[in-house]
């Protein structure tokens, strides 16, 4: 794999979930590059989750070829989790929840240190430049429990972090957030981008996002309805749907709008 | 005697039938203990439940037949543990609905084979897969049950990492690239393997006791994990000692006491429990 290829690479995929008898995501054809920021939206029920799950080799690819970071997602599902960080959407940890916030982030690990084998000294590390990253170090002993759900949004952030991925995976990395909160991830996102990681966000708060040149995908009814490179003050949000600035949009636009249903519009 | 093992608690405890219930008692308790961390835990209590009660309906099946008990016990129980998913995919049911059916199963399979037997008037025999039986055990059942906790202690020592993984969440665990499912079916193996050697002596109406008790007694102390992996077979070993020696002394049935016990302690840990108290005073 040269330092030009796509880090992520997706021809012609069918998921489907087990036991569900039609595709999910259907006919997916999607790369991305090293120090790219791709932010995914579309109506609920689009497979924005699906995709991301895709990537991570959590479903089964029933048909077309994935590759994330030189290794087939198919057969090789584990080492590209090992090197993908993801951050699930929507997770409350209960008062009772046995672990603390370090105990948390070093889990982020485990692929990576293998089977058997205990975190050593350059885990534990990771996980300090983890937490000081998202600037939680001062939570590091607390039970996960005992924390607001924007502290446990960032715990979660650091635990993929703390991976030293190459492929950043963030689904509504945003909803558990405030404002100022919003913008110190906003600028950690950045740098990211900047260092060669690349970023794909699953999220419905467009007028947040980091100051770089992100790359907008539509999603709808499990296919790609847009795929175009924006400007973050050229995406916006009108009545729930993502906008577009008009420059911004391909020149088959109203095709685009009539299959993908309620995104985008442009303004 | 010859060619018989020594008891390893000979040199505290004399008398060789208190010494043969004790070790026993702490072995299970242990081993039970260790593995009910785990399955509260990664919440899989009903499991558990199904297993054990399964592995009750091995062990009448066996017995019935003539055949080795435990093996059986094991056999069915690990059965239980693979179908339970293959089982909810086919008849399109949830895993809960899976897993009543498969306990409804056992239950009904145990009792008939139980009821069977006591009119072939081998009922007493059968009774004790009920209730359990810690004092007509062979030196090399309590030389096994050593063993098994030694196995549940290893399991847990080598996969902690893994082990903690499903605990947290199994989706997050699987998306950090923990191998989840060999391990979580390897957790399924050690928990079958404990409950069918500790049948014989719990019984199969009271192991959960042992699996569940202990575990919830240290979550009302522990805020780690690791300090539940070390205070719940603690507690399990002391009230199970406890409950031997107090059911031995007095003529009492040892399972049923030490089940009570463990009851009472955790009625008792409920009310101590530090994550009840509202600690903050305005200064």
């Amino acid at each position: 794999m040269t330092p030009t290829d796509p880090i992520i690479r997706l021809e012609n995929v069918y998921t489907a979930y087990e036991g569900s008898d039609r595709p999910t995501l259907t006919d997916i054809s999607f790369s991305v590059g090293r120090g790219e920021f791709v932010v995914v939206g579309g109506p609920n029920g689009a497979g924005k989750t699906t995709l991301l799950e895709t990537i991570n080799g959590m479903l089964p690819i029933t048909h077309g070829t994935a590759t994330v970071c030189g290794h087939d997602v198919r057969n090789e599902g584990v080492r590209v989790r090992c090197r993908v960080g993801y951050l699930l959407q929507n997770f409350a940890f209960d008062p009772l929840t046995p672990f603390t916030v370090e105990e948390v982030v070093l889990m982020g690990r485990f692929g990576r240190i293998g089977l058997i084998r205990k975190p050593g000294k350059e885990d534990h590390e990771a996980v300090e430049k983890a937490l000081h990253l998202l600037g939680i170090e001062d939570l590091a002993r607390r039970p996960i429990g005992h924390l607001s759900g924007g502290q446990q949004q960032k715990v979660l952030l650091a635990q993929n972090l703390a991976r030293d991925p190459q492929v950043l995976l963030l689904d509504e990395p945003f909803s558990n957030l405030d404002m100022f909160a919003r913008e110190s991830i906003n600028k950690l996102l950045s740098r990211l981008v900047a260092s060669g990681i690349a970023v794909v966000i699953v999220s419905h708060a467009f007028d947040d996002l980091p100051d770089c040149r992100v790359r907008v995908v539509v999603m709808h009814d499990g296919r790609i309805s847009l795929d175009r490179e924006c400007l973050p003050a050229d995406v916006g949000q009108v009545d729930g749907r993502i906008s577009l600035d008009r420059e911004c949009l391909p020149a088959d636009v109203g095709q685009v709008i009539r299959h993908a249903g309620s995104a985008p519009c442009y303004a | 005697m010859q060619g018989v093992p020594p008891a390893m608690l000979e040199f505290i405890i004399q008398n060789n039938i208190v010494c043969h219930a004790v070790e026993a008692m702490l072995f299970a308790s242990i081993s039970c203990a260790i593995l009910g961390v785990i399955i509260t835990q990664v919440q899989i209590s009903s499991i558990g439940f199904t297993m054990a009660h399964a592995a009750f309906a091995g062990a009448a099946v066996g017995m019935f037949l003539s055949l080795n008990v435990t093996i059986c016990a094991i056999l069915a129980g690990v059965c239980v543990a693979f179908l339970i998913g293959p089982l909810a995919e086919k008849a399109r049911v949830s895993p809960d609905t899976a897993l009543g059916l498969l306990f409804g199963i056992s239950m009904a399979v145990a009792i008939f084979f139980i009821a069977y037997m006591q009119t072939l008037g081998q009922g007493f025999s059968a009774m004790g897969l009920l209730f359990g039986d810690v004092i007509s055990l062979y030196r090399e059942e309590i030389y096994l049950l050593a063993l098994i906790s030694v196995v549940a202690v290893v399991f847990v020592v080598v996969l902690y990492k893994e082990i903690t993984g499903i605990i947290f969440n199994k989706r997050i665990a699987e998306s950090v690239g923990i191998r989840v499912k060999p391990v979580y079916y390897a957790m399924l193996f050690v928990i079958a393997l404990t409950v069918a050697l500790c049948l014989p002596i719990i019984g199969g109406l009271l192991i959960y006791v042992w699996l569940v008790t202990p575990a919830a007694i240290a979550l009302q102390f522990c805020y780690r994990l690791s300090a539940m992996f070390l205070v719940a077979p603690i507690v399990a070993a002391a009230i199970s000692v406890s409950g031997a020696l107090a059911g031995l002394e007095y003529s009492l049935p040892v399972a049923p006491l030490t089940a009570v016990l463990f009851s009472v302690v955790f009625i008792a840990a409920v009310f101590l429990s530090p994550k009840r108290r509202v600690t903050f005073r305005k200064s």
